[in-house]
């Protein structure tokens, strides 16, 4: 049992950072694996509440385009991507209109998305090519207006995240938060 | 408040952006609507001001009407936005990335259901962009959330000047696919056991 004071882990700041999240009314989280059991993810996501998570086949592109679609009617998607191997998917609907959007109408729609995604862990089991590669500098390569933040220590994921929802709340921006599945075990 | 055009009032629009075109007042490429008044008229009288209209490069019609105004429209034309007509008051939205409007549209149209309102999305794409994956995933997801949007085809054969049935194929014959079903005795990924390194 941990007392009050102790230090959070890497996972268990994750949680905390989901469950401030969810305290805004018009946060949503989607995803594959959001209200199933399934993925690394899941488990921090046990204590948002089931009517603001919504279960998506897979269609990683569309899914970011749903999420966009979200946030022009005023909802605050947490956009779930369980690798970003799998976010690279995405890279359609990230580029040519998240980014794009608010320059291409003269500012009249700013969608706003918080994006959440992972590298994948290559410990104690290595998952492949296709499953921990990090693409975080060509991420930063392809947008101007989306902010990329690496969450490389524990302490940085709460005002990071924290950042994330104002950043949507206060300037229309999007932010997409790579944090690192090689930490989720480190106690 | 509804707005009634006639044909003759889209066309005059189209036939005003022509000629300042040719007259090199307008610096970026425009896709002109002629021939499409009737159809989208018809359309329209079910269109109310509170739904969402998405559209592509070629959107001046689908824009006026919807009610945005004729001269804000030319406006925008003539600061080279042709291709990129969006209007919020109008809820006007468009993109010039095939297919990219289907998940957005789709995404608006969740958050009405969500939100118990009665308005609808409304999403006009080419028959080409009407063949892509991206648009078969959100027409299946909607239909069977039952999310309110009307996918509208504007089929005039043509993908740029790519005869759509001619690369696609005019006839779906039973496709060669094979599905089985089983029962997984292990989780999707392991034994179920933990093993400790």
């Amino acid at each position: 049992m941990r007392a009050k004071g102790d230090i959070l882990t890497y996972v268990e700041e994750i949680a905390k950072a989901m469950e401030m999240l969810a305290t805004n009314k018009r946060s949503v989280f989607l995803g594959q694996n959001v209200a199933y059991s399934g993925s690394i993810m899941s488990a921090s996501l046990e204590k948002i509440p089931a009517n603001k998570k919504i279960e998506l086949p897979l269609i990683e592109d569309a899914q970011m385009g749903i999420s966009i679609g979200l946030s022009l009617e005023g909802y605050i998607p947490i956009s779930i991507y369980p690798r970003i191997d799998f976010l690279i998917l995405a890279i359609n609907q990230i580029v040519n209109h998240l980014d794009k959007i608010a320059e291409m109408s003269s500012g009249r729609f700013k969608p706003k998305v918080i994006i959440r995604t992972a590298l994948g862990s290559t410990k104690p089991l290595y998952p492949g090519l296709q499953h921990c590669s990090d693409y975080t500098e060509g991420l930063k390569a392809l947008v101007k207006n989306v902010e990329i933040v690496k969450l490389t220590k524990s302490d940085q994921i709460v005002p990071a995240y924290k950042k994330a929802l104002e950043n949507a709340i206060e300037s229309n921006k999007s932010t997409i938060l790579i944090e690192i599945a090689d930490k989720y075990c480190e106690s | 408040m509804k707005v009634m055009l006639s044909e003759k009032d889209l066309t005059d629009f189209e036939e005003e952006v022509k000629q300042l075109f040719l007259d090199k007042k307008i610096r970026s490429p425009v896709h002109l609507s002629v021939g499409s008044e009737k159809q989208l008229i018809e359309i329209f009288k079910e269109i109310r001001p509170s739904d969402w209209v998405f559209s592509t490069h070629r959107s001046h019609y689908h824009a006026l009407l919807k009610g945005v105004d004729r001269t804000w429209l030319k406006k925008e034309i003539m600061e080279n936005r042709s291709i990129h007509i969006f209007n919020k008051e109008c809820k006007v939205f468009t993109s010039a990335i095939m297919g990219g409007i289907a998940p957005i549209a789709t995404g608006v149209s969740m958050a009405l259901k969500r939100n118990g309102s009665n308005d609808k999305v409304w999403v006009f794409l080419g028959d080409m962009s009407f063949e892509m994956g991206i648009v078969h995933e959100c027409i299946k997801y909607a239909a069977r959330h039952d999310l309110p949007i009307v996918w509208v085809v504007e089929d005039n054969g043509l993908s740029v000047n790519t005869p759509t049935q001619e690369v696609w194929g005019t006839e779906t014959p039973n496709p060669k696919v094979i599905r089985y079903k089983y029962e997984r005795k292990y989780p999707h990924q392991g034994c179920g056991q933990r093993v400790i390194f």
